[in-house]
């Protein structure tokens, strides 16, 4: 394994029979799991490269069970991986050998919909398409829509902070949610938020959104729901070259068009999906645009022919329209199976996650293709292109040797070029383990350090979920000190009153 | 850095000039790092400030020296197609507004002018909008600053610049800083440079307007258009009483007026007002104003131009509650009721602001039993100093919560340095 993870505690490893007798007082039945075989589910995440089985596996199925196996953790020094459906690209719930892993499974329950208030109040297990079906009679939808939504659950998108293909318009799961109960590393249950737009007081909601289970343990979540557009329609539009579909991209938003989602493919991804769906695809572009525009139907009609036009004006060499949910479908087809078309060219593949302004698009297309040739290494890209949010999909075989160490060289290569051209290392996926060693890339110590002063004031042992996303622990007692510079003043020059 | 005696300055903020009390005009963010590692060694507490423009809000503080950003005040760079605008904190709101409409783009989230309200000069910085999170109308459908604010330099207690975020509208790289920033009303950090997602403007936008509505049914309108697929974009209502201002831009007439904003294309815009007007038609017949008479409306309610410190309600203090929307209606109705104060409604009942008769407390112990049992949290926006000196300005939390809260800005600022006891009466002594 090529992360390193913090050192196993022995003393912990050595109370093991003692800490599953009192987890298993805590919870009892099948919520505890402690057989080998049966942790086997739990070993890794949806970034199966990496592999760990966790000390235990405790399942609590109420809050007040998730605040006492905490408190007993917090009290005994045990460290803690919370988990959800166990979707993360980024290995964010990669059990650790000393670690209880705490699944959220059990807390599959929808507490209350109202409508009147347009949100759902649900528990954290619940999957992000559950939400949607529950409100769906009544013609509301929860707006954010991870790829992975049939399965992963809304404590996890939380915890990641998920978007979809929809958040340009919609936003992402920050801009969604309302409130949650939430246990702190203590055994402390705290309630934030709730059905107000606003909470009172600094935005905790918003920082425990996206802090990838390191913060708290989410029990409850509130959530906002949405009233379905109208209709939909979507163009699939082919270039000859990037820089074309990159100038369209942005001669959109420059003319005030905010579309429901748009995305754009390269030509290896078109090739992967078009073999795996036929989705029509023109096989001789070198990007194709997908453009979905949401709404009542007038303005979607209006705004099809208004795209269409820019679309042309920037060279477009094909361009197809929906005129039926079938047709949109299709031309949706190909790109949400992008992943698993690849999957079937390449025995392995890495999904990368960087953000870059929209505008450097045909640059880092380019570096990424010298990249390629650098790591004797195919790629394909699918794109976020409204909100520049690249997704290079690296293949190789694993059982080639060296050839995962290179991809994930490759991969890291990918994501400095995104920080170098003004952008991000993750837009969605999280930092996890897959991208911790690189915030030095785009953090100072001084920005890691602020970061980690926070996450003490939430878990002051560093016992929830470490070895995620920061590249050095540091102790808090150490993080809290105030250097006093000198004790002089600083402007010694200054006239003073 | 310039250091000047605040006697010798043009205050810019109307109260709050004391005597003998250092101003620090800073030039860029490693003249705010010294500051604050001189107020850091000395002990002394700082008062951040822009323009001053929102001086007036909060606990009086207890510092004696002012870090002025003011200077800070140029654009690092504005790309319309990106979506994004980086200005450093101390720019004017006003020119980075103009800058950004020259593009069609807007902050989408209307932050709220104060300067009516406060009765202060027409002033306000991109720090003290963000700092403030004040947002107007807008908010049920785009957000609020804490959903515009993507990334920022920092200098927080400790001295030193940090990086919060970035400059890219999709990102989740660590913690996301820029949220406690939002809000924080420079309790936390001094932002030295923001960046802003911004939003294309409307082409169009329609107001229906419905007469003669009480606050319940007009909530109960307002519940039924946000929960309608026609992308409401404000939803406001305004009981006759608090209608006595004359200068509100809602005309002079002497009914209670319920707004439902439609934005968008302009065949949209007018599309969806019809089809709207048809759903409401149980609430009565609506009337429709077009695109200058709209915004025109909608910027009084953002402001709380009813409310403005020259008008009737002048001498008032001022609630802002906010709370679940659908529950709105009854709240305001029995707050106006058990106070003989006027409340207008914003985000479809879920903000109320409350212009209540004058007491020593300004009415907190009833404003707040009333807005916890309903779920809701209220600020003491507008008091004078000596009423904001007895009461909790900002909601009380309990007890875990505001323990956390505490620990989470001691994380940022372990020697309280900035604008000390802004937030948390008895922690400016």
């Amino acid at each position: 394994m090529a992360i390193m993870m913090p050192a196993s505690d022995s003393a912990v490893l050595d109370r093991r029979e003692a800490i599953v007798a009192a987890l298993r007082a805590i919870v009892p039945g099948e919520g505890v799991i402690d057989s080998a075989a049966e942790m086997l589910p739990y070993e890794s995440d949806a970034l199966t490269a990496y592999r760990q089985p966790p000390m235990v596996v405790v399942l609590p199925d109420t809050t007040e069970q998730v605040s006492k196996v905490l408190k007993y953790c917090f009290e005994q020094g045990i460290k803690v991986v919370p988990r959800g459906s166990g979707t993360s690209l980024s290995g964010g719930a990669l059990p650790l050998a000393d670690a209880v892993l705490l699944g959220l499974g059990k807390f599959k329950r929808i507490r209350e919909i109202d409508f009147d208030n347009r949100v759902v109040v649900t528990e954290p297990g619940v999957t992000n398409l559950a939400i949607s079906q529950a409100v769906a009679h009544a013609g509301f939808y929860y707006a954010p829509d991870p790829s992975s939504q049939i399965a992963c659950s809304i404590g996890g998108n939380v915890a990641e902070n998920s978007g979809g293909v929809h958040c340009l318009k919609y936003g992402m799961t920050t801009n969604n949610v309302l409130g949650c109960e939430i246990v702190l590393m203590t055994g402390e249950i705290l309630r934030i938020g709730g059905k107000a737009a606003e909470n009172s007081g600094y935005d905790l909601m918003g920082i425990i959104t996206g802090s990838e289970g390191l913060l708290g343990v989410i029990t409850e979540v509130t959530v906002r729901i949405l009233q379905k557009p109208e209709t939909a329609r979507a163009l699939m539009v082919g270039f000859a070259e990037v820089e074309a579909a990159g100038e369209c991209v942005a001669r959109i938003i420059g003319a005030g068009i905010i579309p429901g989602g748009m995305e754009m493919m390269d030509k290896p991804a078109i090739h992967a999906a078009e073999a795996f769906v036929h989705a029509g695809y023109p096989l001789d572009v070198e990007a194709l645009l997908i453009i979905e525009l949401d709404g009542p139907g007038v303005e979607v009609d209006e705004l099809i022919g208004r795209v269409e036009a820019i679309a042309q004006g920037c060279g477009s060499t094909t361009c197809q329209i929906s005129n039926s949910e079938g047709e949109r479908n299709l031309f949706w087809a190909g790109r949400k199976a992008a992943f698993p078309a690849v999957g079937r060219i390449s025995p392995d593949y890495l999904c990368m996650d960087g953000t870059i302004p929209r505008g450097a698009l045909p640059k880092a297309l380019a570096r990424i293709r010298d990249l390629s040739k650098k790591y004797n290494l195919a790629v394909a890209n699918v794109f976020h292109a409204g909100d520049g949010n690249l997704h290079p999909l690296i293949l190789y075989d694993a059982n080639k040797p060296g050839e995962m160490e290179r991809a994930e060289a490759f991969g890291a290569d990918i994501l400095r070029v995104c920080v170098e051209f003004g952008g991000v290392l993750t837009g969605e996926h999280g930092v996890g383990i897959e991208k911790r060693d690189l915030m030095g890339e785009m953090f100072s110590e001084i920005d890691l350090n602020q970061q980690q002063r926070l996450k003490c004031a939430f878990d002051p042992r560093g016992l929830l979920n470490p070895g995620k996303v920061f590249p050095t622990l540091h102790r808090c007692a150490e993080l809290g000190r105030v250097h006093v510079h000198g004790g002089k003043l600083a402007f010694p020059d200054l006239p003073r009153f | 850095m310039a250091a000047t005696n605040a006697a010798n300055s043009s205050g810019q903020g109307g109260e709050g000039e004391k005597e003998g009390v250092d101003t620090l005009k800073v030039r860029d963010a490693k003249d705010v790092e010294q500051a604050v590692r001189e107020a850091v060694a000395s002990e002394q507490p700082l008062e951040i400030i822009g323009h001053g423009s929102k001086r007036l809000i909060g606990q009086p503080m207890a510092t004696n020296a002012v870090l002025d950003l003011s200077a800070l005040s140029s654009v690092t760079s504005y790309e319309p197609n990106e979506l994004i605008v980086t200005v450093q904190a101390g720019a004017p709101l006003a020119d980075v507004q103009s800058l950004i409409d020259s593009k069609n783009q807007q902050f989408a989230f209307e932050p709220v002018n104060t300067a009516a309200l406060l009765g202060t000069p027409e002033l306000g910085t991109i720090g003290g909008m963000i700092g403030a999170g004040l947002a107007g109308p807008r908010r049920i459908k785009a957000g609020g600053a804490r959903d515009h604010l993507l990334g920022a330099n920092a200098v927080s207690g400790f001295g030193d610049s940090f990086k919060a975020g970035g400059k890219v509208v999709k990102n989740v790289t660590g913690y996301d800083l820029c949220k406690l920033l939002a809000g924080s009303w420079g309790t936390l950090a001094v932002m030295t440079e923001v960046t802003l997602k911004v939003m294309p403007r409307p082409e169009s936008e329609r107001t229906l307007v419905l007469r003669g509505l009480d606050a319940i049914v007009a909530n109960r309108a307002m519940t039924a258009a946000l929960g309608s697929p026609f992308d409401v974009s404000g939803a406001a209502h305004l009981p006759n009483s608090a209608l006595r201002s004359e200068a509100c831009g809602l005309g002079a007439g002497r009914e209670a007026l319920t707004l439902l904003r439609l934005e968008g294309i302009t065949v949209s815009a007018a599309h969806r007002a019809a089809a709207l007007a048809e759903v409401l038609a149980p609430f009565g017949s609506a009337q429709i104003l077009d695109d200058a008479a709209s915004a025109q409306a909608w910027s009084s309610i953002r402001d709380v131009i009813p409310f403005a410190a020259s008008g009737a309600l002048g001498g008032s203090p001022v609630w802002r509650i906010v709370c679940p929307p659908a529950t709105g209606g009854a709240l305001g109705e029995q707050l106006a009721r058990d106070t003989g104060g006027e409340v207008i409604y914003d985000w479809g009942g879920g903000l109320i602001w409350a212009a209540l008769p004058s007491t020593p407390d300004a009415q907190a112990g009833l404003v707040r039993q009333r807005v916890e049992a309903a779920f809701g949290h209220a600020t003491l926006i507008r008091a004078p100093e000596q009423v904001r000196r007895n009461v909790d300005v900002f909601h009380p939390q309990p007890g875990g919560l505001a323990d956390l809260s505490e620990r989470v800005r001691l994380s940022f600022d372990p020697k309280t340095i900035l604008n000390r006891g802004r937030l948390t009466r008895g922690l400016a002594a």
